[in-house]
């Protein structure tokens, strides 16, 4: 158990370096592939907290979700379920007409490590390329749109218009970005709405529990 | 009454000024200074350190592409490989608009700046990308110290010509070191990568006759506070409301300065009225006070994004004025 304790000790101070070796010497010694990654997904929660609370900043919680990357390549010929956790998949991009991904990219690292396969459609992303992604991809359980300006907002709106009328169903649909609030999500229609990375992971968890 | 300049030094020496300092007032930019290449909007185009920006059409600004086929600096490891510092403009052509500029400006009245931007922090993930930065920070610290000390280099070669030319009283420096609701990086980074080459800037143009450091960075970065007073600034503007700005002004003024909380996200909408703009130009007035404040949209620019909102907090300031002096 002390070699679990010393994963998430990695994880938890964006430390990637060690973590390959520490992982291997885990498995060699018996423990499961599912229940280091389960502390590992663990870890990355309290990476989001700390996020949240300005505890620690953009670069510590990059190096953090590296160590989780790397962490998971190495668990990925162990489990079962290939490298997730089986919460299904996850597409997120910025709506169209923004241009800003730092948000979105953050997001999509704190998502995957929580245990989502992310599918990123990038920046400015159309109507039409949204609805492409959640038919051509399984398992779609979550739809993430980052609109970061009050222009864009609009866009955010037909978004969310589109994947709604489309009849496709199964999973939440979660928006983010500096211009918007609670309230306004809730009037697009969106399920869900996060101020910032660690908040955006915590309730993808709790819409994928839902869907 | 007290000249534009004359209020603005009351003002941030907590003296007594007679009205509110009026935004961008007691500064003439001299925006014709040829630093860089400029994108309009609908503009795709391409700067003199060969970063590409595209501005869409409707869009509130610019962005830098990062995708593989247009980011500068592809590995920080070989950084003098794909960063070239652009040749400093120095003909008298060239600066020609700019000279003609700072000479019709009173300097009794307003001081003459000299604008620079981007700073060196948006200079650095503009050439790699945000995301390749903030690693970087943390993977190759020599190597980033090596480019932002080759980035402040060229600034200080910039500012030998820009004190030569135009003989800026002011300095107008943009550089964002923040989101709405937290600095990006975290003080002690922030202090071992960008205190010294700041210092090392601003000392320059305090040697060299410039007065006043402007500083924009229009986000959260209340916590870099110590550190902008170490570098020199004396003015940060832009400074949000998610700042605790009144905290900020009775925890440092005489120190420095602040100028904005006037949240840009609240007032600068294509649908503003002028009532919003009096509530929140009200609401920053009573809040901040008198001395140490500039009430200021916290965009870093004499301008608004929608026209006339700009307009509308200089006249709430001036109703502003009225009231309280």
């Amino acid at each position: 158990m002390d070699k679990i304790v010393e994963i998430q000790k990695m994880i938890e101070e964006s430390n990637p370096e060690p973590i390959a070796q520490a992982i291997s010497d885990a498995l060699v010694d018996g423990i499961a592939a599912k229940d280091i990654l389960d502390a590992m997904i663990s870890s990355m929660g309290v990476i989001g907290d700390q996020f949240s609370e300005g505890e620690i900043f953009i670069p510590e919680m990059l190096m953090a979700a590296k160590a989780m990357s790397v962490g998971v390549n190495v668990l990925k010929p162990h489990l079962v379920s290939n490298g997730s956790s089986g919460l299904g998949t996850c597409i997120i991009g910025t709506v169209e007409g923004d241009l800003h991904d730092i948000g979105k990219s953050l997001v999509a690292m704190m998502i995957e490590s929580a245990g989502f396969t992310i599918v990123d459609l990038g920046v400015d992303v159309p109507t039409s390329k949204w609805l492409d992604a959640i038919k051509e991809h399984k398992d779609v359980k979550l739809i993430a749109c980052s609109a970061l300006l009050t222009t864009t907002m609009p866009a955010l709106q037909e978004t969310i218009n589109a994947i709604k009328n489309s009849g496709m169903n199964g999973f939440g649909i979660i928006v983010g970005g500096a211009s918007l609030t609670q309230q306004y999500a809730e009037k697009i229609g969106a399920d869900g709405f996060a101020e910032d990375a660690g908040g955006a992971a915590a309730k993808a968890l709790e819409l994928a529990r839902l869907s | 009454m007290l000249t534009r300049k004359q209020n603005l030094i009351e003002t941030i020496t907590g003296g007594t000024p007679d009205r509110f300092v009026n935004q961008f007032e007691f500064m003439e930019i001299i925006m014709e200074s040829p630093l860089d290449t400029r994108t309009n909007p609908g503009e795709l185009n391409k700067n003199k350190w060969g970063i590409t920006f595209s501005w869409p059409v409707g869009q509130l600004g610019k962005f830098p592409l990062h995708d593989a086929e247009h980011k500068v600096l592809k590995d920080i490891s070989d950084w003098r490989q794909y960063v070239h510092a652009p040749e400093i403009e120095k003909s008298d052509a060239a600066w020609a608009a700019a000279v003609a500029h700072a000479n019709r400006i009173d300097r009794n009245d307003q001081y003459v700046a000299g604008i620079i931007l981007p700073g060196i922090f948006e200079m650095v993930h503009n050439l790699m990308g945000m995301e390749q930065a903030m690693m970087a920070f943390c993977e190759k610290p020599d190597e980033m110290h090596e480019l932002i000390d080759y980035i402040a280099d060229y600034e200080l070669k910039y500012a030998e010509t820009l004190v030569d030319k135009i003989h800026p009283d002011c300095i107008f420096h943009h550089d964002d070191w923040g989101s709405q609701k937290s600095s990006f990086i975290s003080p002690a980074m922030f202090k071992n990568f960008f205190v010294t080459p700041y210092k090392r800037i601003y000392d320059f143009y305090k040697a060299n006759g410039v007065e006043l450091i402007v500083h924009h960075s229009d986000s959260y970065a209340a916590n870099l506070v110590p550190h902008m007073i170490d570098m020199g600034i004396d003015i940060w503007q832009g400074v949000m409301t998610t700042n605790n700005t009144p905290a900020l002004i009775e925890k440092y003024g005489g120190q420095i300065s602040f100028m904005g909380n006037i949240d840009t996200g609240i007032v600068d909408l294509p649908d503003y009225t002028p009532e919003i703009a009096l509530r929140e130009t009200e609401k920053a007035c009573r809040d901040c006070g008198k001395q140490y404040f500039i009430p200021c949209l916290t965009r870093g620019m004499s301008e608004s994004s929608f026209p006339g909102a700009y307009e509308a907090v200089s006249q709430a300031i001036e109703q502003m004025s009225a009231e309280m002096f």
